[in-house]
């Protein structure tokens, strides 16, 4: 009897409550949750989504970044763009808004630079951020139209960040822009000439050639064109067009403009994180750096002289554009003619090793994969050995230990500037081995372009004269010469562009750690490979 | 039957007791503690040994180096680390949190609430003696806070013992100027209280001696600009001629001496770690995974590198606080300096804090003796550091005496060389930045233009420059503990 009631008990006790359906995967505030439960703030913003349609998407699962306008903002931009009411408001306009304020990924403001977000809105244009200070108080800046004024508001699908005014996208571009500034008169003239003008003048959007669809333009302004002595357009074409058609693309003029046209979408903030920059110009690039807080272009060591460049003039800078970014040049640049000059690269001369002065040309330094110096990269398990060996040139070598297991199976060693220009390459070094059966054969490469010929650190030079030398690709490159002292010749390479490049040893046979390596030589193919020679000290011997 | 009475009885009598006394048999409540002056020495070491909380140093670590020029991140630093380097400080930060420096805090409030209790069992604890010990507990609280007044700006003042739930409090921030008052009160019961020495030099070296309350106080002067209080503070130091620097002319002894062993004739207060009590350092900067490395610019800039001749350098560059070769921080890392350094082992990491050294008495009396006029002064004290460092010449400015900024930023600079990652930098940049009202700002701005990376430069410049965010935000736990705290302004 018992078990019955205890039985009904619980099935009375349970009737009466109804199960609970659970119908959401989570219970945490969504974007649009979290909107709704702030009307005072955000019930405008929550009107545009519902005209726009986009409310669905917001308050499902995800991960957005949104930059929310309060009301303030949202009414003040209906009052701007001439409306009463939001209805008013053409809905493809309103679309473009909602589409320019959501990112598809979660990114916090920590994640902010002085340049673009790491990805494009929805509406397909770059948002840039930054910091501003007004009578003493910094905000942060969302594309320099808008405050954040509550940031990192996390909830279950993405980041909010409130803003104190809508975002609305550029609707100019670059040709639009520049046209649109009279003083840029001048080079937007030599844009029209060269027919570059149309090229800047395509939404990204609607660009079928997917390399130029986002640009970046470094443009002069009239007084820099005026400074640098062109009075006008017709002076400027004077002094660069030598066919007299800027249309041509090999046209000096063409190039000029050419010049100020870098690919991709690219910020002061981007400009200055790379230390050069691929333009228009075919294989030409510009050079840029931070100089206390400007940044430059082409300010560059050449051969021992410094060639100032010219700056990028923060506050008129980093317009954006529907296919890219304005920058405002101070001064006049073009591209440089030069011509290929030799360059005796002493490899263990690098600044890490100079600012220890008590090793350098004093005593070895054992570099360790952690603190290799910068212009130096190996995969590891080995590094090198900055040596000291009074016979070699400037009194010191780098012992590379390369090959097998235990060893790094290549070095990477970054040039000195090199112009562009064919040359033929040396690899200068004192021939080792380790033991008696020790091998080490290499492949030279430069920026990953093989050269015709290996070298190997094990080979000592045949010796006989200098000129059979020569052509089976040997010479000495010592005063006074020995045959332990070689230079190999692995062959000769066109340097496209004049920057700083990347030479690669691959060790393709043998292992050992004596390669010592003295010099490298890159000496343009006309002229004489054979000397200077170097002495210990240092010095250059010409030819007799 | 005799075994069931046995057991009736050992239950009896072994449970009445743990029914009935209801004092934990693992510790000692307050009731019988505070009965002797044993136990109320031993509750002031207390005090100290809690400073050696590896999180705490970590933070000070931090807080002072890391917004400031000096330091290098590695591929292994933490991403928290990161964004204070760059400007990113947001209240989830770990490295705002101040609980370990308010739990030294809440020792010193104990010490301080039942030390008294004591003269009323122990008849042979004498006034002065517990005088003295106060004088300890209020001294290190007015370090405390003076660390979270330069950190936080506006904390709020906890003065009295948390021993229980019911005594937790809910406390409004003070304002600046309020801790700052707080920590003069403490210091002036310290000073007329604390002792001239312990009697020995361990103990000297890491108890607050009236010495070392005199440094404090010139520290906290010099931070409000009271430049007479200050110097007046320093001469009492200078003149105990207890004080002096160690001879530097050879590298190796004066690094043994001053950072590797401690307790150098020229310190002044400083965290003992040892053998049982190790630092964090070890794990921060010398494994090869380290997170922290001196910057490019401490040997380039800072210490200058003489090109020509490698034996003329700076004691207190490589090989003092810096290892050139791989930018290691030696202070803290190093075993041995001179020709072979080597670094500590994992065994070893016990290089002490040091919170205060006798050079810092002549700096700090230098920089208020340049800003009252008294700028030849200051530059006598300055050459007293450089030369027994051996400082090179390229690093020697000759700035005019008369200009107070310009010989209170060749201080500045010679503070850089001296105090290098002793976790003073940023708090140093601060001061001569705010002083007379943020007149020099730029001294900041030069520095983040500096250090930043070029794609956040100028964020970061324009952050700095809203002075609100020289101070860190309230950590987010504390602000969901203490109902009553408001986030400060440039975090909201």
């Amino acid at each position: 009897m018992k078990p019955i009631y205890i039985i009904l008990l619980v099935l009375v006790c349970a009737g009466c409550k109804k199960a609970p359906i659970i119908s959401q995967t989570s219970d945490e505030v969504t974007i649009i949750g979290y909107l709704e439960k702030d009307p005072d703030h955000f019930s405008d913003f929550i009107k545009i989504l519902r005209i726009t349609g986009d409310e669905g998407f917001l308050g499902v699962y995800g991960s957005y970044t949104i930059f929310v306008p309060d009301n303030a903002a949202v009414a003040s931009f209906v009052k701007n763009t001439g409306h009463a009411t939001l209805e008013s408001i053409d809905v493809q306009q309103l679309k473009d808004v909602v589409k320019f304020c959501i990112l598809q990924d979660t990114i916090n403001t920590t994640a902010f630079s002085d340049g673009k977000l790491s990805r494009l809105t929805m509406y397909g244009q770059y948002l840039i951020t930054g910091a501003n200070n007004v009578g003493g108080e910094t905000r942060i800046t969302v594309n320099r139209q808008a405050n954040i004024l509550q940031a990192n508001i996390r909830v279950s699908n993405g980041i909010i960040h409130v803003v104190d005014n809508v975002l609305t996208p550029a609707t100019q571009t670059l040709a639009g822009l520049l046209a649109g500034n009279p003083k840029y008169s001048i080079f937007t003239q030599a844009l029209r000439e060269t027919g570059l003008f149309d090229t800047l003048n395509i939404p990204a959007s609607a660009n079928t050639d997917s390399t130029r669809s986002w640009l970046t333009v470094l443009a002069e302004s009239d007084s820099a064109i005026n400074a640098a002595g062109f009075s006008s357009y017709a002076a400027l074409k004077a002094r660069y067009s030598h066919s007299g058609n800027p249309k041509q693309t090999d046209d000096s003029l063409h190039l000029y403009v050419n010049y100020h046209i870098l690919y991709g979408v690219k910020y002061l903030a981007d400009i200055v994180m790379s230390t050069s920059h691929t333009t228009l110009a075919p294989l030409e690039v510009v050079t840029a750096k931070l100089s206390g807080q400007k940044v430059l272009i082409n300010d560059d060591d050449f051969n021992g002289v410094h060639e100032t460049g010219v700056e990028l003039e923060r506050s008129s800078s980093d317009n954006s554009a529907t296919n890219g970014v304005l920058h405002h040049s101070l001064g006049h640049f073009a591209v440089k003619i030069r011509n290929p000059v030799p360059v005796y690269w002493d490899v263990a001369d690098f600044p890490e090793i100079r600012n220890l002065p008590a090793y350098f040309r004093k005593q070895n330094y054992g570099f360790t994969l952690t603190n290799m110096p910068s212009g130096f990269s190996v995969p590891g398990p080995s590094a090198m050995t900055y040596t000291v060996g009074s016979t070699y040139v400037n009194g010191d070598y780098l012992m590379i230990p390369l090959g097998g297991p235990g060893r790094s199976a290549y070095i990477d060693l970054k040039t000195p500037l090199l112009v562009k220009g064919k040359y033929k390459v040396w690899i200068c070094y004192r021939v080792q081995k380790q033991s008696n059966s020790s091998n080490n054969l290499n492949q030279i490469s430069i920026d990953g372009e093989v050269m015709q010929r290996t070298m190997n650190f094990t080979t000592a030079m045949p010796a006989t004269t200098e000129g059979e030398m020569e052509a089976q690709g040997w010479k000495w490159y010592t005063d006074p010469v020995s045959n332990n002292w070689g230079a190999r010749l692995v062959g000769t390479i066109e340097i496209k562009t004049t920057e700083r490049h990347t030479l690669r040893f691959t060790t393709l046979q043998g292992t050992q750690n004596n390669n010592n390596l003295d010099m490298i030589h890159f000496i343009p193919q006309d002229m004489d490979q054979l000397y200077p020679r170097f002495k210990s000290d240092g010095t250059q011997v010409p030819r007799p | 039957m005799k075994k069931y009475i046995l057991i009736i009885t050992l239950l009896l009598t072994s449970s009445c007791s743990k029914w009935l006394d209801i004092k934990p048999q693992d510790g000692i409540i307050r009731d019988n503690y505070w009965q002797n002056k044993e136990q109320l020495k031993a509750a002031v070491v207390g005090c100290y040994s809690s400073l050696l909380n590896n999180w705490l140093v970590s933070e000070l670590f931090v807080w002072g180096e890391l917004r400031a020029d000096m330091v290098s991140g590695t591929l292994n630093t933490g991403i928290d680390e990161v964004n204070i380097m760059q400007a990113n400080i947001l209240a989830t930060n770990q490295y705002t949190s101040w609980s370990s420096v308010y739990s030294t805090i809440n020792y010193c409030n104990t010490v301080i609430d039942y030390a008294a209790r004591v003269m009323e069992t122990d008849k042979t604890l004498t006034q002065q003696a517990l005088d003295g010990y106060l004088a300890e507990a209020h001294g290190l609280r007015a370090l405390m806070y003076f660390y979270l007044l330069r950190t936080f700006g506006e904390v709020p003042l906890q003065l009295k013992a948390t021993d229980s739930d019911n005594s937790l409090d809910q406390l409004d921030k003070s304002s600046q100027d309020q801790v700052y008052a707080q920590i003069l009160q403490d210091l002036s019961f310290a000073e007329s209280h604390a002792l001239e020495t312990y009697g020995s030099s361990a103990q000297d070296k890491g108890r607050l001696t009236r010495y070392g309350i005199y440094t404090l106080e010139a520290d906290v002067y010099l931070w409000n600009e009271k430049y007479d209080k200050c110097i007046e503070a320093c001469d009492k130091v200078i003149n105990s001629a207890r004080y002096g620097l160690m001879d530097g002319s050879v590298q190796s002894q004066w690094f043994t001496n001053v950072f590797y062993l401690g307790n150098s004739a020229e310190s002044i207060f400083e965290f003992q770690f040892d053998q049982q009590q190790l630092n964090p350092f070890y794990a921060m900067l010398i494994v090869a995974n380290n997170r922290f490395i001196g910057s490019p610019r401490v040997m380039d800039e800072i210490y200058g590198i003489d090109l020509t001749d490698a034996t003329r350098k700076d004691i207190r560059g490589d090989g003092g606080s810096i290892r050139a070769t791989d930018q290691m921080i030696w202070k803290f890392a190093g075993a041995t300096s001179g020709t072979n350094p080597t670094a500590r082992g994992a065994a070893d990491s016990w290089a002490h804090w040091f919170v205060y050294r006798y050079s810092d008495i002549l700096l700090l009396k230098a920089e208020a003796l340049a800003w009252i006029n008294r700028g030849p002064e200051a530059l006598d004290l300055v050459n007293i550091i450089r030369t027994r460092a051996g400082a090179i010449d390229g690093t020697s400015e000759a700035p005019d005496p008369g200009s107070a900024i310009d010989v209170s930023n060749y201080i500045l600079n010679e503070r850089a060389r001296e105090f290098a990652f002793e976790g003073k930098r940023w708090y140093d940049i601060l001061r001569h930045a705010k002083r007379n009202n943020y007149a020099h700002l730029e001294i900041i701005l030069d520095m983040v233009a500096m250090t930043a990376p070029g794609n956040m430069q100028q964020s970061i410049i324009n952050k700095y420059r809203d002075v609100r965010s020289h101070y860190l935000p309230i950590n987010q736990y504390e602000l969901q503990a203490d109902k009553k705290l408001v986030q400060n302004p440039y975090y909201q």
